[in-house]
Protein backbone atom coordinates (compact mmCIF):
# COMPACT_ATOMS: atom_id res chain seq x y z
CA UNK A 1 0.00 0.00 0.00
CA UNK A 2 2.98 2.43 -0.80
CA UNK A 3 0.31 4.41 -2.95
CA UNK A 4 -1.49 6.98 -1.08
CA UNK A 5 -4.90 7.28 -2.83
CA UNK A 6 -7.13 10.02 -2.05
CA UNK A 7 -9.61 9.45 -4.26
CA UNK A 8 -12.18 6.02 -4.57
CA UNK A 9 -14.28 7.27 -1.27
CA UNK A 10 -17.68 5.90 -1.67
CA UNK A 11 -18.65 9.66 -0.59
CA UNK A 12 -17.51 12.04 -3.42
CA UNK A 13 -17.62 14.71 -1.38
CA UNK A 14 -15.03 13.70 0.91
CA UNK A 15 -12.90 13.05 -1.93
CA UNK A 16 -13.17 16.46 -2.94
CA UNK A 17 -12.69 17.79 0.43
CA UNK A 18 -9.03 15.73 0.89
CA UNK A 19 -8.13 17.16 -2.70
CA UNK A 20 -9.42 20.19 -1.67
CA UNK A 21 -6.78 20.23 1.29
CA UNK A 22 -3.79 18.68 -0.57
CA UNK A 23 -3.83 21.35 -3.78
CA UNK A 24 -3.48 23.82 -0.85
CA UNK A 25 -0.90 22.28 0.72
CA UNK A 26 0.48 22.33 -2.41
CA UNK A 27 -0.07 26.51 -3.44
CA UNK A 28 1.36 27.19 0.38
CA UNK A 29 4.01 25.26 -0.71
CA UNK A 30 4.27 27.07 -4.00
CA UNK A 31 3.85 30.16 -2.46
CA UNK A 32 6.85 29.70 0.65
CA UNK A 33 9.16 28.52 -2.29
CA UNK A 34 8.23 31.78 -4.32
CA UNK A 35 9.09 33.88 -0.76
CA UNK A 36 12.25 32.01 -0.54
CA UNK A 37 13.44 32.93 -3.98
CA UNK A 38 12.64 36.25 -3.37
CA UNK A 39 14.29 37.05 -0.88
CA UNK A 40 17.14 35.08 -1.72
CA UNK A 41 17.88 36.85 -5.07
CA UNK A 42 16.72 40.41 -2.67
CA UNK A 43 19.79 39.66 -0.67
CA UNK A 44 22.10 39.01 -4.09
CA UNK A 45 21.12 42.26 -5.64
CA UNK A 46 21.04 44.14 -2.18
CA UNK A 47 16.85 45.37 -3.25
CA UNK A 48 15.89 46.56 -0.47
CA UNK A 49 12.05 47.19 -1.88
CA UNK A 50 12.06 43.38 -3.39
CA UNK A 51 12.73 42.40 0.68
CA UNK A 52 10.46 44.12 1.86
CA UNK A 53 7.75 43.21 -0.59
CA UNK A 54 8.60 39.41 0.61
CA UNK A 55 8.15 40.72 4.41
CA UNK A 56 5.23 41.91 3.60
CA UNK A 57 3.98 38.88 1.64
CA UNK A 58 4.31 36.56 4.40
CA UNK A 59 0.79 37.94 5.60
CA UNK A 60 -0.15 35.04 2.95
CA UNK A 61 1.56 32.38 3.95
CA UNK A 62 -0.13 32.91 7.67
CA UNK A 63 -3.27 32.95 6.01
CA UNK A 64 -3.14 29.92 4.63
CA UNK A 65 -1.80 27.96 7.45
CA UNK A 66 -4.87 29.11 9.15
CA UNK A 67 -7.41 28.14 6.26
CA UNK A 68 -5.66 24.84 5.94
CA UNK A 69 -5.34 24.06 9.56
CA UNK A 70 -9.53 24.88 9.88
CA UNK A 71 -10.13 22.57 7.18
CA UNK A 72 -8.44 19.44 8.82
CA UNK A 73 -10.30 20.41 12.04
CA UNK A 74 -13.47 19.83 10.30
CA UNK A 75 -12.12 16.62 8.62
CA UNK A 76 -11.26 15.08 11.58
CA UNK A 77 -14.96 16.58 13.10
CA UNK A 78 -16.80 15.57 10.04
CA UNK A 79 -15.23 12.11 8.51
CA UNK A 80 -13.43 10.81 11.55
CA UNK A 81 -10.49 9.64 9.07
CA UNK A 82 -8.63 6.45 9.64
CA UNK A 83 -6.06 4.91 7.63
CA UNK A 84 -3.93 6.50 4.78
CA UNK A 85 -6.77 9.39 5.49
CA UNK A 86 -5.84 9.43 8.90
CA UNK A 87 -1.81 10.10 8.50
CA UNK A 88 -2.60 12.31 5.37
CA UNK A 89 -4.77 14.57 7.64
CA UNK A 90 -1.96 14.68 10.46
CA UNK A 91 0.93 14.84 8.34
CA UNK A 92 -0.81 17.86 6.43
CA UNK A 93 -1.54 19.63 9.73
CA UNK A 94 2.49 19.35 10.12
CA UNK A 95 4.01 19.95 7.05
CA UNK A 96 1.89 23.51 6.71
CA UNK A 97 3.44 24.61 10.40
CA UNK A 98 7.13 24.00 8.88
CA UNK A 99 5.88 25.75 5.79
CA UNK A 100 4.69 28.81 7.98
CA UNK A 101 8.01 28.52 10.15
CA UNK A 102 9.86 28.52 6.61
CA UNK A 103 8.32 31.23 5.71
CA UNK A 104 9.36 33.32 8.57
CA UNK A 105 12.48 32.49 8.31
CA UNK A 106 12.07 33.30 4.63
CA UNK A 107 11.43 36.76 6.36
CA UNK A 108 14.30 37.04 8.84
CA UNK A 109 16.59 36.37 5.41
CA UNK A 110 14.86 39.40 3.79
CA UNK A 111 14.86 41.77 7.14
CA UNK A 112 18.95 41.11 6.87
CA UNK A 113 19.13 42.02 3.47
CA UNK A 114 17.05 45.36 4.39
CA UNK A 115 19.20 46.34 7.11
CA UNK A 116 22.20 45.30 4.65
CA UNK A 117 21.00 47.31 1.89
CA UNK A 118 20.30 50.36 4.29
CA UNK A 119 23.89 50.19 6.09
CA UNK A 120 25.47 50.13 2.24
CA UNK A 121 27.89 47.89 3.30
CA UNK A 122 28.26 45.42 0.35
CA UNK A 123 31.49 43.35 0.94
CA UNK A 124 30.91 39.80 1.18
CA UNK A 125 34.12 38.87 3.12
CA UNK A 126 34.62 36.19 1.33
CA UNK A 127 31.25 34.31 2.39
CA UNK A 128 28.95 32.40 0.35
CA UNK A 129 25.86 33.29 1.02
CA UNK A 130 24.18 31.90 -2.22
CA UNK A 131 25.32 28.94 -2.15
CA UNK A 132 24.16 27.75 1.12
CA UNK A 133 21.00 29.82 -0.34
CA UNK A 134 20.66 27.52 -3.74
CA UNK A 135 21.62 24.52 -1.66
CA UNK A 136 18.38 25.17 0.75
CA UNK A 137 16.36 26.61 -2.03
CA UNK A 138 16.99 23.32 -3.66
CA UNK A 139 15.46 20.82 -0.69
CA UNK A 140 13.15 23.01 -0.13
CA UNK A 141 11.69 22.24 -3.76
CA UNK A 142 12.77 18.32 -3.76
CA UNK A 143 10.47 17.81 -0.32
CA UNK A 144 7.56 19.96 -2.01
CA UNK A 145 7.61 17.59 -5.04
CA UNK A 146 8.01 14.85 -2.30
CA UNK A 147 4.72 15.36 -0.89
CA UNK A 148 3.11 16.31 -3.90
CA UNK A 149 4.29 12.67 -5.09
CA UNK A 150 4.11 11.01 -1.98
CA UNK A 151 7.89 9.67 -2.70
CA UNK A 152 9.36 8.22 0.09
CA UNK A 153 12.71 7.85 -2.05
CA UNK A 154 12.59 11.51 -3.10
CA UNK A 155 12.04 12.31 0.73
CA UNK A 156 14.53 10.30 1.71
CA UNK A 157 16.97 11.97 -0.49
CA UNK A 158 16.22 15.36 1.22
CA UNK A 159 17.01 14.28 4.69
CA UNK A 160 20.54 13.15 3.04
CA UNK A 161 20.67 16.18 1.00
CA UNK A 162 19.63 18.56 4.43
CA UNK A 163 22.78 16.74 6.36
CA UNK A 164 25.31 18.77 3.62
CA UNK A 165 23.37 21.83 4.37
CA UNK A 166 24.08 21.66 8.26
CA UNK A 167 27.72 21.02 7.18
CA UNK A 168 28.24 23.90 5.10
CA UNK A 169 26.43 26.26 7.73
CA UNK A 170 28.95 25.09 10.41
CA UNK A 171 31.73 25.70 8.05
CA UNK A 172 30.42 29.49 7.38
CA UNK A 173 29.98 29.61 10.91
CA UNK A 174 33.54 28.75 11.46
CA UNK A 175 35.13 31.38 9.05
CA UNK A 176 33.00 34.08 10.44
CA UNK A 177 34.49 33.02 13.68
CA UNK A 178 37.12 33.40 12.43
CA UNK A 179 36.72 36.96 10.97
CA UNK A 180 35.34 38.42 14.06
CA UNK A 181 38.55 37.18 15.93
CA UNK A 182 40.80 38.62 13.32
CA UNK A 183 39.17 41.59 13.05
CA UNK A 184 36.30 42.67 15.78
CA UNK A 185 35.29 45.71 13.61
CA UNK A 186 33.24 43.25 11.59
CA UNK A 187 31.48 41.88 14.29
CA UNK A 188 28.32 43.50 13.98
CA UNK A 189 28.70 42.73 10.17
CA UNK A 190 29.41 39.05 11.17
CA UNK A 191 26.49 38.48 13.38
CA UNK A 192 23.99 40.15 10.35
CA UNK A 193 25.35 37.43 8.21
CA UNK A 194 25.22 34.60 10.80
CA UNK A 195 21.57 35.18 11.59
CA UNK A 196 21.09 35.16 7.53
CA UNK A 197 22.70 31.67 7.44
CA UNK A 198 20.83 30.51 10.33
CA UNK A 199 18.19 30.99 8.91
CA UNK A 200 18.90 29.44 5.53
CA UNK A 201 20.03 26.63 7.82
CA UNK A 202 16.82 25.75 9.78
CA UNK A 203 14.93 26.03 6.48
CA UNK A 204 16.73 23.27 5.34
CA UNK A 205 15.74 21.61 8.77
CA UNK A 206 11.61 22.59 7.95
CA UNK A 207 12.14 20.63 4.74
CA UNK A 208 13.75 17.48 5.98
CA UNK A 209 10.99 17.51 8.89
CA UNK A 210 8.52 17.86 5.60
CA UNK A 211 10.13 14.92 4.71
CA UNK A 212 9.54 12.64 7.82
CA UNK A 213 5.86 13.22 7.69
CA UNK A 214 5.72 12.23 3.57
CA UNK A 215 7.59 8.89 4.70
CA UNK A 216 5.28 8.66 7.88
CA UNK A 217 2.03 9.61 5.27
CA UNK A 218 3.09 6.44 3.05
CA UNK A 219 4.89 3.82 5.33
CA UNK A 220 2.41 4.91 8.54
CA UNK A 221 6.57 4.86 10.36
CA UNK A 222 7.20 7.59 12.21
CA UNK A 223 10.82 8.55 11.88
CA UNK A 224 11.33 11.96 13.81
CA UNK A 225 14.67 11.89 15.78
CA UNK A 226 16.12 9.10 14.52
CA UNK A 227 19.95 8.61 12.41
CA UNK A 228 20.09 9.09 8.42
CA UNK A 229 20.60 4.86 8.93
CA UNK A 230 17.62 4.38 10.99
CA UNK A 231 15.11 6.41 9.13
CA UNK A 232 16.30 4.65 5.83
CA UNK A 233 15.74 0.92 7.41
CA UNK A 234 12.35 2.57 8.71
CA UNK A 235 10.94 3.36 5.15
CA UNK A 236 12.53 0.73 4.34
CA UNK A 237 9.85 -1.79 6.10
CA UNK A 238 6.37 -2.03 4.67
CA UNK B 1 15.82 10.84 41.58
CA UNK B 2 19.61 11.85 40.72
CA UNK B 3 19.63 15.33 39.51
CA UNK B 4 20.19 14.66 35.90
CA UNK B 5 16.59 13.42 35.24
CA UNK B 6 14.10 15.69 34.26
CA UNK B 7 10.75 16.19 36.16
CA UNK B 8 8.26 13.77 33.86
CA UNK B 9 5.07 14.71 36.31
CA UNK B 10 4.72 10.68 36.64
CA UNK B 11 5.00 10.21 33.01
CA UNK B 12 7.12 7.31 32.08
CA UNK B 13 9.36 8.69 29.00
CA UNK B 14 10.45 5.50 28.37
CA UNK B 15 7.62 3.59 27.46
CA UNK B 16 6.35 6.09 25.10
CA UNK B 17 6.27 6.15 21.17
CA UNK B 18 8.63 4.11 19.33
CA UNK B 19 9.67 2.29 22.49
CA UNK B 20 6.19 1.26 23.37
CA UNK B 21 5.66 -2.70 23.19
CA UNK B 22 3.54 -3.47 19.56
CA UNK B 23 0.95 -5.54 21.28
CA UNK B 24 0.39 -9.02 20.10
CA UNK B 25 -2.37 -11.14 20.76
CA UNK B 26 0.31 -14.27 20.51
CA UNK B 27 1.91 -13.14 23.37
CA UNK B 28 -1.34 -12.55 25.64
CA UNK B 29 -2.75 -15.57 27.57
CA UNK B 30 -5.31 -17.06 25.04
CA UNK B 31 -9.12 -17.30 26.13
CA UNK B 32 -10.12 -19.02 22.80
CA UNK B 33 -8.16 -20.30 20.23
CA UNK B 34 -9.91 -20.77 16.44
CA UNK B 35 -8.23 -23.30 14.26
CA UNK B 36 -9.14 -23.79 10.89
CA UNK B 37 -12.73 -23.08 11.36
CA UNK B 38 -15.13 -23.56 8.68
CA UNK B 39 -19.16 -23.09 8.29
CA UNK B 40 -21.63 -24.10 5.53
CA UNK B 41 -25.18 -23.46 5.69
CA UNK B 42 -26.17 -26.24 3.43
CA UNK B 43 -24.10 -25.68 0.04
CA UNK B 44 -22.95 -22.44 0.69
CA UNK B 45 -19.57 -21.90 2.72
CA UNK B 46 -19.86 -18.87 5.45
CA UNK B 47 -16.49 -18.87 6.98
CA UNK B 48 -13.41 -20.49 4.99
CA UNK B 49 -11.15 -21.51 7.39
CA UNK B 50 -10.60 -18.97 10.16
CA UNK B 51 -7.35 -19.01 12.64
CA UNK B 52 -7.02 -16.76 15.44
CA UNK B 53 -6.60 -16.07 19.10
CA UNK B 54 -8.74 -14.38 21.18
CA UNK B 55 -7.19 -12.94 24.40
CA UNK B 56 -8.19 -13.32 27.88
CA UNK B 57 -9.46 -10.44 29.23
CA UNK B 58 -9.42 -8.02 25.80
CA UNK B 59 -11.70 -6.93 23.87
CA UNK B 60 -11.83 -8.13 20.28
CA UNK B 61 -14.01 -6.57 17.44
CA UNK B 62 -14.99 -8.26 14.43
CA UNK B 63 -15.72 -5.39 11.59
CA UNK B 64 -16.69 -5.87 8.13
CA UNK B 65 -19.66 -5.46 5.35
CA UNK B 66 -22.76 -7.61 5.90
CA UNK B 67 -22.84 -11.04 5.21
CA UNK B 68 -18.66 -10.94 5.87
CA UNK B 69 -19.46 -13.28 8.34
CA UNK B 70 -18.33 -11.66 11.80
CA UNK B 71 -21.79 -12.58 13.37
CA UNK B 72 -21.78 -15.92 11.78
CA UNK B 73 -18.24 -16.36 13.13
CA UNK B 74 -19.58 -14.96 16.69
CA UNK B 75 -22.49 -17.30 16.72
CA UNK B 76 -19.76 -20.29 16.59
CA UNK B 77 -18.61 -19.60 20.01
CA UNK B 78 -21.56 -20.54 21.59
CA UNK B 79 -22.65 -23.09 19.23
CA UNK B 80 -25.71 -20.85 18.39
CA UNK B 81 -25.51 -21.84 15.02
CA UNK B 82 -26.38 -25.58 16.01
CA UNK B 83 -30.00 -23.91 16.20
CA UNK B 84 -29.67 -23.49 12.65
CA UNK B 85 -31.05 -26.00 10.36
CA UNK B 86 -28.31 -27.06 7.78
CA UNK B 87 -25.29 -25.41 9.85
CA UNK B 88 -22.45 -27.25 9.49
CA UNK B 89 -19.12 -26.93 11.24
CA UNK B 90 -15.48 -27.81 11.00
CA UNK B 91 -12.34 -27.29 12.59
CA UNK B 92 -11.70 -26.76 16.11
CA UNK B 93 -12.45 -23.72 18.81
CA UNK B 94 -10.83 -24.20 21.54
CA UNK B 95 -11.98 -22.61 24.90
CA UNK B 96 -9.13 -22.82 27.61
CA UNK B 97 -7.56 -25.64 25.29
CA UNK B 98 -10.57 -28.02 24.96
CA UNK B 99 -13.16 -28.38 21.77
CA UNK B 100 -16.09 -26.57 22.36
CA UNK B 101 -17.24 -28.67 19.47
CA UNK B 102 -16.16 -31.81 21.20
CA UNK B 103 -19.32 -34.13 21.80
CA UNK B 104 -18.37 -34.56 25.28
CA UNK B 105 -19.34 -30.79 25.36
CA UNK B 106 -23.13 -29.72 26.93
CA UNK B 107 -24.08 -26.94 24.74
CA UNK B 108 -26.08 -25.93 27.82
CA UNK B 109 -22.85 -25.47 29.89
CA UNK B 110 -20.84 -23.84 27.25
CA UNK B 111 -23.39 -21.01 26.90
CA UNK B 112 -23.17 -20.42 30.76
CA UNK B 113 -19.35 -20.00 30.73
CA UNK B 114 -19.77 -18.27 27.07
CA UNK B 115 -22.63 -15.33 27.35
CA UNK B 116 -23.93 -13.73 24.57
CA UNK B 117 -25.74 -10.77 24.15
CA UNK B 118 -27.81 -9.42 21.19
CA UNK B 119 -28.59 -6.62 19.06
CA UNK B 120 -32.20 -6.07 20.20
CA UNK B 121 -32.60 -6.05 24.01
CA UNK B 122 -34.59 -9.26 25.12
CA UNK B 123 -35.22 -9.09 28.30
CA UNK B 124 -37.48 -11.60 29.48
CA UNK B 125 -41.39 -10.06 30.80
CA UNK B 126 -40.78 -10.28 34.33
CA UNK B 127 -39.43 -8.00 37.20
CA UNK B 128 -35.71 -6.46 36.68
CA UNK B 129 -34.59 -9.05 39.50
CA UNK B 130 -35.72 -12.28 37.93
CA UNK B 131 -34.47 -11.33 35.11
CA UNK B 132 -30.93 -10.99 36.47
CA UNK B 133 -31.63 -13.85 38.58
CA UNK B 134 -32.95 -16.01 36.01
CA UNK B 135 -30.00 -18.35 35.52
CA UNK B 136 -29.11 -18.70 38.47
CA UNK B 137 -32.47 -20.27 39.19
CA UNK B 138 -32.12 -22.34 36.30
CA UNK B 139 -29.29 -23.46 38.51
CA UNK B 140 -30.83 -24.71 40.98
CA UNK B 141 -30.75 -21.83 43.32
CA UNK B 142 -33.23 -20.62 45.44
CA UNK B 143 -31.15 -19.04 48.71
CA UNK B 144 -32.60 -16.03 48.73
CA UNK B 145 -29.45 -14.41 49.82
CA UNK B 146 -27.36 -15.71 47.59
CA UNK B 147 -29.77 -14.10 44.50
CA UNK B 148 -29.94 -11.06 46.18
CA UNK B 149 -26.27 -10.39 46.44
CA UNK B 150 -25.87 -11.98 42.34
CA UNK B 151 -28.08 -9.95 41.57
CA UNK B 152 -26.73 -6.64 42.76
CA UNK B 153 -23.45 -7.40 42.02
CA UNK B 154 -24.24 -7.77 38.62
CA UNK B 155 -26.37 -4.78 38.03
CA UNK B 156 -23.78 -2.96 39.63
CA UNK B 157 -21.34 -4.83 36.95
CA UNK B 158 -23.43 -3.62 34.21
CA UNK B 159 -23.67 0.00 35.30
CA UNK B 160 -27.31 0.03 35.99
CA UNK B 161 -27.73 -0.69 39.86
CA UNK B 162 -28.08 2.66 40.74
CA UNK B 163 -31.28 3.33 38.35
CA UNK B 164 -33.44 0.53 39.01
CA UNK B 165 -32.20 -0.48 42.93
CA UNK B 166 -35.22 1.10 43.85
CA UNK B 167 -37.79 -0.57 41.06
CA UNK B 168 -36.55 -3.81 41.19
CA UNK B 169 -39.49 -5.70 41.26
CA UNK B 170 -40.66 -3.26 38.66
CA UNK B 171 -41.42 -5.26 34.94
CA UNK B 172 -38.26 -4.86 33.18
CA UNK B 173 -40.25 -3.78 29.68
CA UNK B 174 -40.77 -0.43 31.57
CA UNK B 175 -36.89 0.05 31.13
CA UNK B 176 -35.90 2.39 28.01
CA UNK B 177 -33.25 0.24 25.60
CA UNK B 178 -30.55 1.81 26.68
CA UNK B 179 -31.14 0.71 30.53
CA UNK B 180 -32.52 -2.80 29.13
CA UNK B 181 -29.48 -3.53 27.33
CA UNK B 182 -27.75 -3.36 30.25
CA UNK B 183 -30.28 -5.59 31.94
CA UNK B 184 -29.61 -8.11 29.66
CA UNK B 185 -25.65 -7.71 30.10
CA UNK B 186 -26.77 -8.19 33.93
CA UNK B 187 -28.41 -11.06 33.22
CA UNK B 188 -25.23 -12.51 31.05
CA UNK B 189 -22.61 -12.27 33.66
CA UNK B 190 -25.01 -13.20 36.75
CA UNK B 191 -23.58 -16.40 35.81
CA UNK B 192 -19.97 -15.68 36.17
CA UNK B 193 -18.88 -16.42 32.38
CA UNK B 194 -15.67 -16.44 31.35
CA UNK B 195 -16.73 -14.54 27.76
CA UNK B 196 -19.14 -12.67 26.33
CA UNK B 197 -19.74 -12.29 22.57
CA UNK B 198 -21.70 -8.89 21.82
CA UNK B 199 -23.50 -8.91 18.69
CA UNK B 200 -23.85 -5.40 17.59
CA UNK B 201 -24.81 -4.27 21.39
CA UNK B 202 -25.42 -0.43 20.70
CA UNK B 203 -26.92 -0.38 17.17
CA UNK B 204 -30.17 0.47 18.45
CA UNK B 205 -29.17 3.01 21.36
CA UNK B 206 -29.00 6.45 20.97
CA UNK B 207 -25.71 8.04 21.57
CA UNK B 208 -25.51 8.37 25.37
CA UNK B 209 -27.22 4.74 25.94
CA UNK B 210 -24.13 3.50 23.25
CA UNK B 211 -21.53 5.70 25.33
CA UNK B 212 -22.79 4.07 28.25
CA UNK B 213 -22.32 0.89 27.01
CA UNK B 214 -19.07 0.97 25.43
CA UNK B 215 -17.49 2.45 28.54
CA UNK B 216 -19.12 -0.65 30.86
CA UNK B 217 -17.27 -2.80 28.00
CA UNK B 218 -14.20 -0.74 28.80
CA UNK B 219 -14.87 -1.71 32.86
CA UNK B 220 -16.33 -5.42 31.93
CA UNK B 221 -13.03 -6.67 30.34
CA UNK B 222 -11.12 -6.53 33.76
CA UNK B 223 -13.28 -9.74 34.50
CA UNK B 224 -14.08 -11.05 30.86
CA UNK B 225 -12.96 -11.72 27.77
CA UNK B 226 -14.76 -9.95 25.45
CA UNK B 227 -15.72 -10.03 21.46
CA UNK B 228 -17.82 -7.72 20.23
CA UNK B 229 -19.08 -7.48 16.65
CA UNK B 230 -19.98 -3.78 15.53
CA UNK B 231 -20.95 -2.15 12.35
CA UNK B 232 -19.74 1.28 13.73
CA UNK B 233 -15.78 1.18 13.00
CA UNK B 234 -15.89 4.14 15.19
CA UNK B 235 -16.84 2.06 18.03
CA UNK B 236 -14.82 -0.68 17.15
CA UNK B 237 -12.24 1.61 16.98
CA UNK B 238 -12.94 2.89 20.55
CA UNK B 239 -13.41 0.04 22.71
CA UNK B 240 -11.80 -2.95 21.59
CA UNK B 241 -7.65 -4.09 22.18
CA UNK B 242 -7.76 -6.11 18.39
CA UNK B 243 -9.75 -5.68 15.66
CA UNK B 244 -10.25 -8.44 13.30
CA UNK B 245 -11.61 -7.14 9.62
CA UNK B 246 -13.41 -10.03 7.79
CA UNK B 247 -14.70 -9.97 4.02
CA UNK B 248 -16.56 -12.77 2.18
CA UNK B 249 -16.09 -15.21 4.78
CA UNK B 250 -12.33 -14.92 5.16
CA UNK B 251 -10.41 -12.88 7.69
CA UNK B 252 -8.05 -10.48 5.83
CA UNK B 253 -6.77 -8.69 8.45
CA UNK B 254 -6.21 -8.98 12.32
CA UNK B 255 -4.07 -6.91 14.32
CA UNK B 256 -4.06 -4.63 17.50
CA UNK B 257 -6.28 -1.65 17.30
CA UNK B 258 -4.09 1.08 17.13
CA UNK B 259 -2.51 -0.65 13.72
CA UNK B 260 -5.30 -1.67 12.25
CA UNK B 261 -7.26 1.65 12.28
CA UNK B 262 -4.08 3.82 11.86
CA UNK B 263 -1.81 1.67 9.34
CA UNK B 264 -3.23 -1.69 7.99
CA UNK B 265 -1.53 -3.79 6.03
CA UNK B 266 -3.97 -4.73 3.36
CA UNK B 267 -5.45 -2.62 1.19
CA UNK B 268 -9.21 -4.74 1.65
CA UNK B 269 -8.24 -2.92 5.16
CA UNK B 270 -7.81 0.20 4.02
CA UNK B 271 -10.82 0.59 1.80
CA UNK B 272 -12.88 -0.50 4.31
CA UNK B 273 -12.16 1.68 7.03
CA UNK B 274 -11.72 4.74 4.71
CA UNK B 275 -14.95 4.05 2.92
CA UNK B 276 -13.92 3.49 -0.32
CA UNK B 277 -14.86 0.82 -2.57
CA UNK B 278 -12.07 -1.77 -3.97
Amino acid sequence: MDKIDIGHHISQRYNQELEEIRNQVLAMGGLVEQQLNNALQAYSNRDAAMAEQVIKDDYQVNALEVAIDEECTQVLARRQPAAGDLRLIVSVIKTITDLERIGDETGKVAKMTTALAESGNNSEQGIEIEHLGNRVRQILHDALDAFARTDVDAALKVAQEDIKVDREYESLMRQLITYMMEDPRTIRRSLDLMWTIRALERIGDHSRNICEYVIYLVKGRDVRHISLEQMEEEAGKR
Amino acid sequence: MSDSQVKTHGVNIEALGRNRQQKSSGDEECSLEVKNLKLFYGEKQALNGIDMHISKKRVTAFIGPSGCGKSTLLRCFNRMNDLVDGARVEGAILLEGENIYDKSVSAVELRRRIGMVFQKPNPFPKSIYENVAYGLRLQGIKDRRILDESVEKSLKGSALWDEVKDRLHDSALGLSGGQQQRLVIARAIAVEPEVLLLDEPASALDPISTLKIEELIYELKNDYTIVIVTHNMQQAARVSDYTAFMYMGDMIEFADTDTLFTNPRQKQTEDYITGRYG
